[in-house]
């Protein structure tokens, strides 16, 4: 179908890496998601505070303009302490820049999506769970956050989808993801619109295969709740 | 007094929600094997009252001693009244069963993992044996068959008894009813009252928040009338029904006799 002159190997190593940083980044981003929920939905003033800073700021700043300053102000950060505590210098890769950008990112968004999901859980449920003397972070873990995930599937997934494009802003700070690659191949080529449609094709089946993976989910987190 | 053989003594507690004072300093003594049943008017308290007594509801005032052990509390730093140790309140709190009225079996998990959850998680119960004894209980309140059933598959009855279930499987010292049949449809409410008075045969302490004025006469050993945050009767059934000394109640229960 599409002569890549023997380039694919190239985009299939970017897709390797495109993966690695999206999974890496939505492992992080999870993270930060259920801490920033968390302190969100805490009775502590300053975590809520907290919490609500890092969304806003995050959710209010462009992707490309965050993992720049990240990549490039982080750097000179990097540099700077590391003067000042006589370290050898200490290079950020664009992987750690732009995998711990993306899952700063969408720890943000994911925020916003546990928080919905765990407002969303009945409270009678926590509360027997508390009255049969379960301490509560155990009833978080056993009832809450099960609960919870039902009603967060469908943003998670959303989010997921989003994650997994943003990955291709990571070229830009010099890491050789598909996008990078492709950029390449293409201007070897002089074929950029072969090579950035393979592209395409690829992330097509990133996000088809897992949406197929997040309709198992929704189907496996809703036993127990009777269909209308 | 002498709190130690008493299953629960409750004195003087006041429980304020803003500047409203929803109850206002109740003193109770429940005995080994008492069934208590605590009714009036919605708003009187009752409910407010019973979860108190598990901390549910944190009380402005009072004492609560459970076993004569006393829940101890303090003033945090804005002078509201807090447990002073909440591994104390979680302790007692494994010995109070509690039944809600919208029953609040954990939807997740199927009908014997609800019975199973505490005595596992909470008790640290071997599984297989939580297993074995989860549906012994089942089959005593009847609902055997639907074991792996989520709550959702289930009628408001059959819930209930599971959450009866769920609540016996911590073999507590004292079973707590908020309103147990409230949410029910008027046909299923006897299959659970059914259960209720069982236990209550079996020499079980419980208090039964309850609007079933039938139950209450029957089942109880005695009647607590809360009226607008105060205990405005209180004696065995066959006292309080013929010879009120509450003018209040003597009109509360001709309104239920009425219906």
């Amino acid at each position: 179908m599409f002569d890549l002159h023997g380039y694919f190997p190239m985009i299939l190593e970017g897709m390797t890496l495109t993966i690695e940083v999206a999974l890496l980044s939505l492992l992080i981003a999870v993270i930060l998601g259920l801490f920033g929920a968390i302190a969100k939905l805490s009775k502590s003033r300053i975590a809520r505070s907290i919490a609500t800073v890092y969304t806003t700021l995050i959710r209010g700043i462009p992707d490309l303009v965050l993992m720049t300053i990240i990549y490039y102000g982080g750097q000179i950060q990097v540099n700077n302490i590391g003067d000042a505590l006589g370290w050898d210098y200490i290079d950020i890769s664009p992987f750690v820049a732009g995998t711990l950008t993306i899952g700063f990112i969408f720890g943000a968004y994911m925020t916003e999506t546990f928080r919905g999901g765990i407002l969303a859980v009945s409270h009678g449920e926590i509360e027997a769970a508390l009255a049969f003397g379960m301490p509560s972070w155990k009833v978080f873990l056993r009832i809450t956050l099960p609960l919870m995930v039902r009603h967060a599937l469908p943003g998670f997934g959303n989010n997921w989808m989003v994650l997994a494009k943003t990955t291709a802003l990571v070229s830009v700070i010099g890491l050789h993801d598909m996008m990078y690659n492709a950029g390449v191949a293409g201007g070897a080529t002089r074929q950029p619109f072969t090579f950035f449609l393979v592209v395409a094709l690829m992330f097509l089946s990133i996000t088809g295969i897992s949406d197929l993976g997040l309709r198992w989910a929704n189907r496996r987190y809703s036993v127990g709740v009777r269909k209308v | 007094m002498d709190n130690r053989n008493t299953a629960l003594v409750v004195e003087e507690l006041h429980k304020y929600f803003g500047s409203e004072e929803v109850l206002k300093g109740i003193s109770l003594e429940a005995s080994e094997g008492d069934v208590i049943a605590m009714v009036g008017a919605s708003g009187s308290g009752k409910s407010t009252f019973l979860r108190c007594i598990n901390l549910l509801e944190i009380p402005t005032s009072g004492k609560i001693f459970v076993r004569g052990e006393l829940i101890r509390m303090k003033q945090d730093r804005y002078g509201v009244t807090v447990p002073e140790d909440l591994k104390q309140v979680e302790r007692i709190r494994t010995r109070l069963g509690m039944v809600f009225q919208q029953f609040n079996l954990w939807s997740h998990m199927t009908v014997l993992e609800n019975v199973i959850e505490a005595p596992v998680h909470v008790l640290k119960m071997d599984k297989i044996e939580a297993i074995e004894r989860a549906e012994e209980l089942l089959h005593k309140v009847g609902i055997h068959d639907r074991m792996n059933y989520h709550p959702a598959h289930l009628s408001g009855g059959q819930q209930q008894r599971v959450a009866i279930a769920r609540a016996l499987a911590m073999e507590p010292d004292m079973l707590l009813f908020d309103e147990p049949t409230s949410a029910l449809d008027p046909e299923l409410v006897g299959e659970v009252l059914r259960v209720i008075r069982q236990l209550a045969e079996e020499g079980r302490t419980m208090i039964v928040v309850t609007h079933e004025m039938d139950f209450a006469r029957d089942v109880s050993s005695r009647v607590v009338f809360l009226h607008e945050g105060s205990i405005e009767e209180d004696g065995p059934p066959g006292e309080v029904f013929n010879n009120p000394s509450s003018e209040r109640f003597r009109q509360f229960v001709s309104k239920y006799v009425e219906q």
